[in-house]
């Protein structure tokens, strides 16, 4: 597996943890575990899509890289096969 | 509002093509039991919700079920993109590709398109979560189905993914019918 995937997918990993425990704290909102974990998570998610997209351009519209060309349409679209 | 991640909540990356089951994973795209039905189904749903767990979770699964629905036409569209027509043919799955080519349409396995008939959405909380309860198990029933029929590693992975969320749904909708039901049960006293 290349780099960029490698990366993307340790983000899609800590992503689908947060969703989860998101889900969990909807119904369990004074649990304070779950409360620490889904911290952990956040600031490792954050940290780990800052370092993607300066590398490897936007995951969402809202990510500006500092060229002066529109990134966002740039493959990989997510239902592409990725190229071996 | 919605924001949109590029990335498929659990990667997918199906290398063999396989028509026939692009065709019957297609009914978890607009099949009854499908991802869109769900989607739909809670976010209509959540506008009537009593209790502030009650809106989020069904704001969040609803929300989760259309990352689903991407997954499953990410699958649909990697088994069958660059298929020959002839081999589509070959294969008995060529009814659907006069009608739509190679493309991801809504409908389920047999053809039948997507139709808002599959879902329901009442002012009552219980009655909407015990339907959702329901649906949740009769998408996993669904994807128990797929899993059997399926033989490739690529295809199966992310059909016990998908198999697990409706299980840790049917979960949360569970929790989320005793919380609505304590607090109906005690405004009858206040």
């Amino acid at each position: 597996m290349d780099e960029q995937t490698t990366l993307l997918e340790q983000i899609m990993a800590y992503d689908f943890a947060l969703y989860d425990l998101q889900l969990f704290l909807n119904t369990h909102p004074s649990d304070t575990n779950a409360l620490r974990d889904y911290k952990m998570a956040l600031e490792q998610s954050e940290n780990l899509r800052r370092q993607y997209q300066s590398k490897y351009g936007p995951l969402t519209a809202r990510y500006l890289p500092n060229t002066t060309c529109w990134q966002w349409i740039n493959d990989p679209w997510p239902w592409n096969n990725k190229e071996v | 509002m919605w924001f949109y991640d590029k990335k498929t909540q659990y990667p997918i990356n199906i290398k063999k093509p396989d028509p026939r089951m692009a065709i019957a994973i297609l009914t978890q795209y607009g099949g009854p039991n499908g991802e869109l039905a769900a989607s739909l189904r809670y976010l209509s749903q959540r506008f009537s919700m009593p209790t502030k767990e009650a809106k989020a979770t069904l704001n969040d699964i609803g929300t989760e079920e259309l990352a689903h629905l991407e997954m499953i036409g990410t699958m649909v569209h990697q088994l069958m993109d660059k298929v020959p027509p002839k081999e589509l043919e070959k294969l008995h799955v060529d009814t659907n590709y006069v009608i739509h080519g190679r493309s991801v349409y809504p409908s389920d396995s047999n053809g039948v398109p997507f139709t808002a008939a599959y879902i329901e959405s009442m002012e009552d909380p219980i009655a909407n979560l015990n339907e959702d309860l329901a649906a949740e198990e009769k998408a996993r029933a669904t994807y128990d189905y797929l899993i059997n029929i399926a033989d490739d590693p690529d295809v199966i992975d992310p059909l016990r993914f998908l198999r697990e969320r409706e299980v840790v749904h049917y979960q949360r909708f569970g929790e989320t019918l005793r919380i609505v039901q304590e607090t109906m049960g005690k405004k009858k006293y206040y």
